[in-house]
């Protein structure tokens, strides 16, 4: 909330964090930071530990080393649900929606945290106003658009009022005009003041949302700065920005993480 | 879309509001017919025993009791995606706890509230440290649904081989494969339900009228209370695990305490079916804990339609009395209780009820009779 | 008695408490680790392995060969309970578990009706040996090493041949495989009647030592689903191997100081303990340690 002063304090840190899957370092000693209200993007080629990271972040896997603070808090043993309560809203990826469940029942899980039962109603209102979706609050999820599921798995993570937003692709999939759109809804959700980690592979979005970029490589933060740098980075440019034409790139980028748990 | 009158559309908002909390998009059986045929079950089974003869009441009793196993099983495996294959060892365990309580302090106490109690109290304890292990160490599902079953059967094992003279607990003798007794000289059995309100004491015995309504009235308690709660916020929490549990658990629910805790009223809801069954017939033998006992609840719901608590009551009172019917035919029972199982699972995977309840929408839609708003607005 | 015969009669227990926990669940883990699928058929495919080696053998069937045909004649069930049932659940395990339960009851109580309670048992061949005052029977031995050899087959299988190529793509990523000209249709059902077909040959041997009715295979699935459970992980041999030694381990102790049913209930108790403390399986700990100590 706004009555939290604003301090130098990472919103979220970690510190030493590895993880290892049988003999693959999947994540290495990773000491990575994002200020309150900042916006950074992820970006790696396949099997970078992109979604490693993001697992740890949420917790649904633990880290062998290292810790992880949420607002100057070590979280790191916390459960996905507390680190959840404390803040930290989640966007999978692929279409994170229940599809067997009502648009209505979607947005009711994250919303019911933290309005009463009686203005939960109003909320879902509110929010599918907000993300383009009123009428449809008693379709099946799954019987919704491609782009509107994206959009309600994003809805949901806003429902949950975090300081954090993690969003796994949250445009993967998406039309030129929709990702517009959603960058649009990011950076709105970041006017007031929310920080967001985008993992992303599509680097047309990347370029649109502007933001300060993280490049992971073989589990290890390979180079980190505002996009420009990255983008003039040679090192960078080398291991796969340069070498391939744009849609290559996102050809490469977009096939199957091998990095299953 | 349905053109009502404006007759017709106050009274779907009245009901609306009165029926609001129980209905809702994860129970099927909604709308207005529906809660008139409701209604109209509700008065036949209060009038029934008017009609029956008094082996048919005893019969109609021990049906009937059996609901709260099935409902407990729809609770746990259609809403929540949790599929036990031992959910009749909860029964069980409450038959024979209630039984030994019941045999030891019967003459002392008078009534069985303490036997009840315990009866109730014991399996959810049970279900509550399995559960525990379970949900805590996050086993996938199957490996739940079989450790149920290895859990049931090894209790059969234990209790088939307590015939001898040195399985007693206070007065009351396990019996092996004979089932539960009291030793003291003579053998006697479990006793039915005594309960005493104030001065007076009611004894539900299984042939009485009291146990029948007994059970009419805990059943719609229960298939209404359930109704409420698959509604509310637990249920819809408890849909969101079913249909997505990592999901479930980034919006902030802490999902093994949600799975326990229904796993623990799925084992009570079998419970009270066990100090039922106890309580009509007077006795309980390991064999409540075996391969049949726990196939056939399975066989109800799925059969029936695991999604839905009125498909699961429904199929329930229908294939139990189908399978008494099936074993006064010879010995073919389980061979057809099992095809019918195959058959459903392949045919109607998501259940015959649901199926027949979704053919009757439909055909009320065409005819353009009114149902619940909320539905037809889906359009 | 002196240690001696104690030491002997100890191994002699937990070889054939290994065995009878190999033979029983190998086909039951194959299907498991490959599929994802619980069949809860297993122990009727092993009453299909028994009745036929019972009935080959009173036809006059050598008995080795009699117990081969007893484990085909439950790899053919098993691909016809594939074609018919198992393959309208991929995906859905908890109603591929409902549906092969079903099965397993038509299978069992059609037996029960057209067979009776009990068929004719097969003698158990090889006679005993004796050592001090305690005999042992050759047979339990040779069912020990029965079950490595099964193992060490499946094991060959999966890993040199064409078939386990495919199989092991398969398991990796479907989706991929049919991409790279894998029947995977084929495969499945390849899969699940070498399942059931290790739980055939598995009931014919263990036929040679009990008596045979149409429950004789679901005696055994309790410690299979045990043994599942317990080494159920991504490594398939391994994980059987490491449940199967230290289930039997656990049995057979608290078999010779109890009962049998204590030793069942121990390996329930193990079981839970395994679950809650190591909920990956026994195998994917021993691999966690493995990797530790191989970089420490």
């Amino acid at each position: 909330m706004t009555d939290e002063p604003m301090t130098d304090e990472p919103i979220i840190e970690t510190r030493g964090l590895s993880k290892r899957f049988g003999g693959v370092l999947a994540v290495t000693e990773v000491d990575f930071s994002v200020a309150p209200g900042q916006i950074r993007t992820i970006v790696g080629p396949n099997g970078a530990g992109k979604s490693t990271f993001f697992k740890l972040l949420l917790g649904s896997i633990r880290p062998d080393q290292g810790s992880i603070y949420f607002k100057g808090r070590d979280v790191t043993g916390l459960d996905p649900h507390r680190r959840a309560l404390l803040g930290i809203g989640v966007k999978f990826q692929n279409l994170a929606v229940y599809e067997a469940l009502t648009v209505r029942h979607n947005l009711y899980l994250p919303l019911r945290h933290h309005h009463g039962r009686r203005d939960v109603a109003g909320e879902i209102s509110i929010m599918l106003e907000r993300l383009k979706l009123a009428g449809k609050e008693d379709m099946l999820a799954g019987h919704l658009a491609h782009g509107q599921k994206q959009w309600l798995a994003i809805g949901m993570a806003l429902a949950m009022q975090p300081k954090l937003l993690l969003l796994d692709e949250p445009c993967a999939g998406l039309g030129a005009e929709e990702t517009e759109a959603t960058v649009a809804l990011i950076r709105s959700c970041n006017e007031q003041g929310i920080a967001a980690i985008v993992v992303e592979h599509d680097m047309a979005f990347v370029r649109q949302l502007g933001a300060p970029v993280t490049v992971l490589h073989y589990g290890r933060i390979f180079a980190e700065g505002s996009l420009a740098e990255i983008e003039q980075h040679e090192d960078v440019r080398r291991i796969y920005l340069g070498a391939a034409k744009p849609r290559r790139l996102r050809q490469t980028l977009s096939a199957t993480e091998p990095e299953k748990e | 879309m349905v053109e009502g009158g404006c007759g017709v559309q106050n009274v779907n908002r009245v009901l609306d509001r009165l029926l609001g909390p129980l209905n809702g998009p994860l129970e099927p059986a909604r709308s207005l017919p529906f809660w008139l045929c409701f209604l109209v079950v509700v008065t036949l089974l209060a009038v029934l025993p008017n009609f029956l003869s008094r082996y048919e009441l005893l019969n109609f009793s021990n049906i009937f009791s059996n609901v709260f196993l099935a409902l407990g099983l729809c609770l746990i495996w259609g809403y929540s995606g949790i599929l036990s294959l031992g959910q009749s060892a909860f029964l069980g365990l409450g038959g024979y706890a209630y039984g030994i309580v019941g045999i030891n302090f019967i003459e002392t106490h008078g009534d069985t509230w303490l036997a009840l109690a315990v009866g109730l109290g014991f399996p959810v304890l049970v279900a509550a440290v399995l559960g525990w292990i379970m949900f805590y160490g996050r086993l996938k599902g199957v490996y739940v649904a079989i450790l149920m079953l290895v859990v049931t059967l090894l209790i059969e094992t234990f209790l088939n081989q307590t015939a001898g003279q040195g399985w007693f607990i206070g007065e009351a003798h396990l019996g092996g494969n004979n089932g539960l007794g009291r030793f003291s000289g003579v053998v006697s059995k479990p006793p039915s339900l005594t309960l005493s309100f104030g001065e007076s004491l009611v004894i539900f015995k299984g042939s009485s009228l009291a146990f029948y309504y007994l059970v009419i009235t805990l059943g719609v308690v229960a298939y209404l209370g359930l109704r409420w709660l698959v509604n509310a916020r637990f249920g819809q929490v408890l849909a969101g695990i079913r249909e997505d549990p990592e999901r479930t658990e980034a919006l902030g629910y802490d999902i093994r305490l949600a799975q326990l805790a229904v796993f623990c009223l799925a084992a009570l809801l079998s419970a009270i079916s066990g100090v039922l069954y106890v309580s009509w017939g007077n006795f309980i033998t390991p064999n409540v804990f075996g391969v049949f006992y726990n196939i056939l609840p399975v066989i109800w719901v799925a059969v029936a339609g695991r999604r839905s608590l009125t498909a699961a009551a429904l199929g329930c009172i229908g294939l139990v009395w189908l399978s008494q019917w099936l074993a006064l035919q010879g010995d073919l029972a389980f061979v057809v209780l099992g095809t019918i199982l195959v058959l459903a699972m392949l045919l109607k995977p998501e259940g015959v009820l649901i199926g027949l309840g979704e053919a009757i929408g439909r055909l009320f839609d065409r005819l353009g009779i009114g149902r619940n708003p909320r539905c037809a607005d889906d359009g | 008695m002196d240690t001696l015969t104690d030491v002997a009669s100890f191994l002699y227990q937990y070889a054939d408490t290994i065995a009878t926990l190999v033979l029983s669940a190998i086909g039951l883990i194959i299907i498991f680790g490959m599929m994802g699928v619980i069949n809860m058929a297993h122990g009727e495919m092993m009453m299909i392995g028994a009745y036929t080696t019972s009935f080959s053998y009173y036809a006059g069937v050598p008995t080795p060969i009699a117990i081969a045909l007893g484990g085909l004649g439950a790899a053919l069930a098993g691909v016809v309970l594939e074609r018919l049932v198992v393959r309208r659940f991929y995906g859905q395990l908890l109603s591929s578990l409902v549906a092969t339960w079903g099965v397993s009851l038509i299978l069992s109580q059609g037996a029960l009706l057209v067979f009776g309670s009990l068929i004719r048992s097969v003698p158990t061949p090889f006679g005993s040996i004796a050592l001090g005052d305690v005999s042992f029977s050759i047979y339990r031995l040779f069912l020990f090493l029965a079950g490595l050899a099964l193992i060490l087959g499946v094991w060959a299988l999966l890993r040199f041949t064409r078939f386990g190529l495919d199989v092991r793509a398969t398991m990796q990523d479907p989706t991929m495989a049919r991409a790279l000209g894998v029947d995977t249709k084929r495969i499945y059902a390849f899969t699940f009647g070498l399942g059931t077909g290790l739980a055939g040959l598995a009931g014919g041997l263990l036929a040679l030592t009990s008596t045979i009715g149409p429950f004789y295979g679901q005696s055994y699935t309790p410690q299979a689903f045990i043994t599942v459970v317990v080494g159920g992980g991504a490594e398939l041999i391994s994980g059987l191997l490491a449940s199967a030694l230290s289930l039997g381990a656990v049995k057979t102790i608290f078999t010779s100081h109890y009962n049998i049913l204590m030793g069942q209930v121990a390996m329930l108790v193990f079981a839970l303990v395994v679950i809650r403390f190591m909920p990956a399986g026994i195998s994917e700990w021993i691999a966690r340690r493995r990797l530790r100590s191989g970089r420490g």
